[in-house]
């Protein structure tokens, strides 16, 4: 028996595969003074050797990757998972790319960026006539 | 907040257990599906809403909670343990550094106190809790007489 079904059988089509794991956007505080951005983010899980911190051109980019303590057992309950952080921000010219730094407490990291001499602000002297 | 997980012990937690499972599927919902970017360009941040994050890993003979306490360490955290009720809590300061202009603020200063209903009963003096790079993990031995006991089964004679 043959009955035309109008159903067109179509292959699968695969699902948008991103070459990059799973990550969500750290919150982050920044903060600036004469000298420096200064740029705080919550990265728990997160260890030094994991996290690349890129600055190109004006483009500020964290990634960090993170693995949780691994239990081993059935989970019971999961708020949280292995997930990477990642977030990007457009700073502006003039910081020194070679003199910053990081550093990394209790999940929590802090980047310092230096500004460039041309932008800090200078005092400028009145001089009486 | 008593946090009840769905374990399948008690019939009665069960209907508090689905809510709870309902708001973590939201969450992370909006934290996967849409990239946490359902509403405009504005990312939805990780770690806002329930604070903190924590799971339950039941690994036979203990009880494993770890949570995401980003900025606190040892001394900023209060574990108690009731019966077969956990609490955390404590209190996560944020403060502008001396002498900085604050362009954005975005991680949140919490005083938290959170319990969870543990699916049995522990014992307290075997319990341990260490936290690092913002990881907090509390193990909970299981109370001796919870455990699956072995009955030897003799021919009667």
């Amino acid at each position: 028996m043959s009955r035309e079904t109008g159903i067109v059988k179509s292959e699968p089509q695969p699902m948008a595969q991103s070459a990059e794991r799973p990550a969500v956007a750290p919150p982050c505080d920044i903060y600036e003074n004469a000298d420096e951005i200064l740029v705080v983010a919550d990265v728990p899980g997160a260890v030094p050797e994991t996290i690349e911190i890129n600055l190109d051109k004006n483009e500020l980019s964290i990634t960090a990757r993170r693995e949780l303590p691994a239990v081993e057992g059935s989970l019971l309950a999961a708020e949280h998972r292995d997930r990477d952080f990642r977030r990007r921000f457009a700073v502006p010219g003039g910081i020194d790319a070679n003199r910053i730094t990081a550093d990394l407490r209790d999940g929590v990291l802090t980047l310092h960026l230096p500004k460039s001499e041309a932008l800090k602000p200078r005092q400028i002297a009145v001089r009486a006539g | 907040m008593l946090t009840r997980w769905n374990t399948g012990w008690s019939d009665f937690d069960e209907m508090f257990a689905a809510m709870n499972q309902l708001r973590t599927y939201m969450d992370r919902l909006f934290e996967e599906a849409w990239g946490g970017r359902l509403f405009g360009d504005r990312p939805q941040l990780y770690g806002a809403g329930t604070w903190p994050r924590a799971n339950l890993i039941d690994t036979g003979s203990s009880l494993v909670l770890t949570a995401e306490v980003p900025g606190l360490s040892d001394k900023d955290i209060q574990i108690t343990l009731n019966q077969e009720v956990l609490t955390l809590s404590g209190e996560r300061k944020v403060q502008v550094p001396e002498g900085y202009s604050v362009h954005r603020q975005e991680r949140p200063a919490v005083r938290f106190s959170r319990s969870f209903a543990l699916p049995c009963r522990v014992d307290a003096d075997r319990t341990t809790a260490t936290v690092k790079n913002g990881i907090l993990t509390v193990t909970l031995e299981k109370a001796a007489d919870v455990m699956p006991r072995r009955i030897a089964v003799k021919a009667s004679t």
